[in-house]
């Protein structure tokens, strides 16, 4: 799998969560060359109002001051650990508890406070891209997730054609294979669907009726 | 009134293996100096001037120096391994350095002027004209360090977007002048053209050796290969020598030869000034315009603090030898006239093409690139029969 690398940021619009005091530095000026506009969410009773059902991951990225305990309310996902949009954490104190707080935000990247102008591409274009990589490697692993459970389709269309036609193993497998490709979908998907067919003709002869491998079933094939 | 005097730094390596550009650099500076000091102005200027000698912690260390003793604006650098080197000091001590070449861009300092040439303003145009009026394959030889590396990087995406293909890079040492292997490569290959990113005595080397390969090989190599570049200037031509000086097309903001009366001035100053050559140079005009903003800039001022003279500058425009200059608020780089050019066998370069008026600076190529980098598809290299 081939990751697209952003490097130009422009279009962008940086979030930032900030404690009073303009020790964002030069974050704002460096971020206007970049081609990024800046905001800064108003922050009301501690908690930074972001109307997070708007944020868009193409568009915006979240800078999140690390020393603002529970600023920023983000759902992020229980299992990619990811934000809805990059997250960049901005670090004052560097003390363990605070980055954790960062991380469990799912910050991407880093930048130290007060903020220095030199280090700013650097930590948008890795944490742009880490959050990219990240998404798209959860997306392959929900993939290969989806698959591994349809793994025992595979198993079932397999033990079909053997029974059904008195293939072998191999022969039934790269009958499956051959097919499947033909049809244009993954084996897992295609071996369900084949044995969807299957279970809707009554009528074929010699229809298997032992196998049970179902639902947890863990007889012996 | 009294004239106010400031100590400015001049940090060239008039010495090493880039010394024939950095000495034009420094006279086109000292010309500068010599101007203001003729003029009735309200600054006078003294230039301190130091030699890192292509030493690149000698840079670092004359920085300190000149810092140190009080010099808050210091005019210097021609390869940015030398500039990147040198801005810590200038951060840490909150000065100024006025960088006065064409480089990579992907960089903008606070306590950096930067007069010379951005990356849309030389390499962009140069992939327009090349792969429109030239050829698509290209064979990329550079100098091993920053400047060739981002301007090949750049170079292969704006060609590889336009359907072109960069068939092989090929990186040398500064001041390496060993080329035979890579001179059979690109014969082997073939290409369209070589985009040249190798500087100082490497380039010249490069350019007598590939021409007298091709000439053995009976190869018209300005017609059939020629060599593109960012960085030829004229004093440049006279180095490489008669042999090998002509056909060359190369992508700069200023030549000697635009017809104008600011530049027919310039030139004219700049020869009776320093009648021992180098003879001008694009980065030798970057570096007068450099010393004559910082004047003006330190006249608005009122003061050398890094922070008054950069916002002092920012207002300032110049008629320059290559027409209209000004300085960019943003980024602190110059708007300035991208230009296409051939040498000719009388050592000057002839303009093909120039743009209508000064073009903004775009460091980051916000405005000038795609949003995500092309796709990395690895040069077509083939295996070079012994």
């Amino acid at each position: 799998m081939t990751s697209r690398l952003l490097q130009n940021f422009k279009g962008g619009r940086a979030l930032v969560v900030i404690g009073r005091g303009g020790k964002e530095g030069s974050l704002e000026s460096t971020l206007a060359k970049l081609g990024v506009t800046t905001e800064y969410p108003e922050i009301v009773d501690g908690r930074a109002q972001i109307d997070v059902g708007n944020l868009q991951s193409e568009r915006d990225i979240l800078f999140v001051d690390g020393d603002l305990e529970g600023a920023v309310a983000i759902e992020v996902n229980p299992i990619s650990r990811l934000p809805p949009v990059p997250v960049i954490g901005l670090v004052g104190v560097e003390a363990p508890s605070r980055l954790k707080a960062l991380v469990n935000l799912g910050a991407t990247s880093f930048l130290r406070k007060p903020v220095h102008g030199g280090a700013v591409y650097t930590s948008l274009f890795m944490g742009v891209n880490q959050f990219m990589l990240r998404s798209d490697m959860h997306a392959r692993l929900q993939d290969l997730e989806e698959r591994r459970r349809s793994r025992r389709a595979v198993i079932r269309a397999v033990i079909f054609l053997m029974q059904q036609d008195g293939l072998d193993e191999e022969s039934a497998y790269s009958q499956l294979r051959r097919e499947s490709m033909r049809a244009r979908q993954n084996l897992e998907l295609y071996c369900e669907e084949f044995l969807s067919r299957r279970a809707s003709a009554p009528d074929i002869p010699g229809r298997a009726t032992s196998i049970t491998l179902r639902g947890g079933n863990k007889q012996a094939m | 009134m009294a004239r106010k005097h400031y100590r400015i730094g001049i940090m060239f390596s008039t010495t090493g293996s880039y010394s024939v550009v950095a000495r034009s650099m420094l006279n086109g500076a000292l010309l500068a100096f010599q101007e203001n000091a003729e003029a009735d102005g309200a600054v006078t200027l003294e230039p301190v001037v130091v030699n890192p000698s292509g030493d690149l912690e000698r840079y670092r260390a004359l920085s300190l120096e000149l810092l140190g003793a009080g010099i808050r604006q210091v005019l210097g650098c021609y390869t940015s391994s030398s500039r990147k080197e040198v801005i810590p000091c200038f951060e840490k001590f909150d000065g100024l350095l006025w960088y006065p070449s064409h480089y990579e861009g992907f960089e903008s300092s606070d306590n950096v002027i930067y007069t010379g040439a951005s990356p849309n303003q030389h390499v962009l145009p140069l992939v327009e004209y090349l792969a429109s009026r030239v050829g698509t394959r290209a064979f990329c030889v550079g100098s091993n360090y920053i400047w060739a590396w981002e301007n090949n990087r750049i170079f292969r995406e704006a060609l590889t977007a336009r359907g072109g293909t960069v068939v092989a890079e090929r990186y040398l040492s500064v001041g390496d002048t060993e080329f035979d292997q890579v001179i059979s490569a690109i014969l082997e290959q073939r290409p369209d053209f070589v985009f040249n990113n190798l500087i100082g005595t490497s380039a010249y080397a490069f350019f007598r050796a590939f021409r007298a390969a091709c000439r053995a090989r009976g190869i018209d190599q300005v017609n059939e290969i020629p060599v593109a570049s960012c960085t030829l200037s004229e004093p440049e031509l006279a180095e490489i020598g008669d042999e090998a000086i002509d056909g060359h097309l190369s992508s700069s903001v200023y030549f000697s030869s635009l017809e104008s009366p600011a530049n027919a001035a310039f030139i004219a100053a700049y020869a009776k000034a320093f009648p021992g050559g180098p003879v001008s140079s694009a980065d030798a005009e970057a570096s007068y315009i450099a010393v004559k903003l910082l004047a003006a800039a330190l006249e608005q001022a009122g003061t050398d603090d890094a922070r008054a003279v950069r916002a002092a500058v920012a207002s300032q425009s110049l008629l320059a030898p290559q027409g209209e200059v000004r300085i960019d608020p943003q980024t602190y780089h110059a708007w300035l006239t991208p230009r296409i050019a051939r040498s000719t066998l009388n050592g000057q370069f002839e303009v093909l093409l120039e743009a209508r008026s000064p073009i903004a600076p775009d460091p980051y190529l916000v405005q000038s690139s795609p949003r995500f980098a092309s796709a990395m598809r690895s040069p077509v290299l083939r295996v070079v029969q012994s």
